[in-house]
Order: C-alpha cells, then structure tokens, then sequence
C-alpha cells in the first residue's frame, strides 16, 4: 500500500519519510521523456535528452503481508505525471505545510482534492510557534473542512507517525457505511 | 537542475541508459499496467543462465518480497526501465507478482490492519 507525502519545495517530505521509515530512505529516480516536452524549456541545452527527477520513499511493514510505502513527490509541480502515478491506489495523501510559504503547497491540495484522494494537511513546525490560527490557514489552503488540519514536526518519529494515523482514520472515515 | 540527490557517476550513468532501453527492444511502457512502483514481486525458482546480466540483477534482488521502487533503489535504474523490466521477468516466468496497490484502496479491513500497525510501531 501508498502513502503520498506531498507539499511544496523545502516544506520537509524527505524528513518526514526519513523519520518514520524502518529503512533508510531510499532515493529512486525516474526519466523524463515525452511527458515532458513543451513543458521544459530546453533552450541551450540542446545537447540533452533526457532529464532525470529524485523520488525519494522508505517503507514500513505493517504484518507478514501488508507493507506501507510512503513516497515524497518531487518538489517541482510540472512533474504531475509522476503524482499521477504515485496517487493512484493510495491510501491517501500528507500535504505538509510551511507557514513561511503557505502558498508553496496550495498545488497539492488542490491536487488530491480535486481527484478526490483523501488527505490531511499537516503544519511542519519547523521553527517554533505557528503565527497563524488554523482558520487562517484553512482559509488560505482553501481546505475543506472535512479535510483534517494538524500540527506536526517531520524530524519526529512519533508525531510523523500521528499524521500516519491521522490520514488513515480520515480514509476509513470516508469510506461508505457498508463494506 | 532537475535532481537534487546524485551519488552515481554521472558519465558512467548516463551511457548506461542506452543499453538498458536496448535490453527491453524499446519498450517504453509495461504491458501488465497494473504494475506499480509498490507492486511486490519475487523471484521464482528457474535457469537464469540464459538471461542477461542487467535482469539477473533484478532477480538477485527478488528473493524475498520486494516493491519495483526498491529494486529501481538499489540498482539505480530508472522507474519506468525497471518496471519493463520486471513485465518482461514475469511474462517468462521468472518472476510472481503479488496483488496490485490498486486494487485495494476501500478495502476498510486492510485499512483497520495498518491503523493498528502504525499503532503498534
């Protein structure tokens, strides 16, 4: 099974991959081809043909057959065909959040939300004390209020570990009364 | 520019890529599209001397359960080469597939098993 780790550049994905995986996180790649052209501008670099971009994931197991993957997306946002890729059968998604740069994970929220993935948001405090209150930062998110807001610290197993928790109860919830 | 972690050597990486698309005749994409990066495979018993070298890697690395992501890992391969790879290993019989991440999504007992798994941990 998936986890998706997404949020924008620099708001901690790799850390909080790193944190609670039972490996250390391994870092795959994957080759930019056709997906790509018209999209990247390659202007003077003529002489290159392919591109490559770092996926990085670790993994924890849960019983002799389930085993969770956890998968940061690559920090640029025009890599959608690799997001693509990485949501689909997921269990759902952690969108962390950097409240010096909200805006920099507005893309996947919007992301997960208009597929309908489910997925919680969660504030990387980096840096001591949130200057925002969640509504302002629902409102700037533009969440759902369905949609499951906590605070966590990606260094921290225990707490990566709750936002696990958190998004798998939230994708339970969500699924229809009768299965 | 587009990378932000590299250990290899990118020269010798970079000439590398060339055989490995030639290794799968060009494939670009697996026939088996439920393959994922977290489809679990292993590595049945057969003769692999007849394979080459860059798919017994593969093999070497399926003893045990294992996602096409980590194989990728390990052996640095791209994604995509990988996972052709692994459709071709599978199409003659080299490989097992366990069951694909899709087709589990609202499953809500598995859901519950990893909610007390990560409990647990």
């Amino acid at each position: 099974m998936k986890v998706v780790v997404a949020g924008g550049f620099g708001t901690g994905k790799t850390t909080l991959v790193g944190s609670v995986s039972e490996i250390p996180p391994l870092v795959t790649e994957e080759v930019l081809t056709q997906a790509s052209i018209g999209v990247d501008d390659i202007t003077g670099v003529e002489g290159k043909t392919s591109t490559t971009v770092a996926l990085d994931f670790g993994r924890i197991t849960i019983s002799n057959d389930v085993v969770l993957y956890l998968f940061g997306t690559p920090g640029q946002d025009r890599f959608w065909f690799i997001w693509d890729e990485l949501a689909q059968g997921a269990v759902g998604a952690i969108v962390l959040v950097d409240t010096r740069r909200l805006g920099t994970s507005f893309p996947a929220v919007d992301y997960f939300e208009r597929r309908g993935i489910p997925f919680v948001a969660a504030v990387n405090r980096f840096y001591g004390e949130c200057p925002y209150t969640e509504d302002e930062i629902r409102s700037a998110l533009e969440l759902d209020e369905t949609v499951p807001l906590l605070w966590c610290d990606a260094r921290d197993r225990a707490s990566s570990k709750q936002a696990l928790i958190e998004l798998v109860r939230h994708a339970l919830a969500r699924l229809p009364a009768t299965t | 520019m587009t990378h932000d972690v590299w250990d290899g050597d990118d020269e010798a990486e970079a000439g590398r890529l060339v055989p490995l698309y030639i290794l799968v005749n060009g494939r670009t994409s697996p026939r088996n599209t439920s393959l994922d990066l977290a489809t679990q495979v292993i590595a049945l018993p057969a003769d692999q001397s007849r394979l080459e070298l860059e798919y017994r890697e593969i093999l070497q690395q399926c003893n045990g359960w294992i996602s096409i992501a980590e194989i990728g890992a390990y052996l640095h391969r791209p994604l995509t080469i990988t996972k052709v790879m692994v459709d071709v290993l599978h199409e003659q019989g080299f490989l097992d597939i366990g069951s694909p991440a899709q087709e589990k999504i609202a499953d809500r007992w598995l859901l519950e098993t990893v909610l007390a798994g990560l409990q647990r941990i």
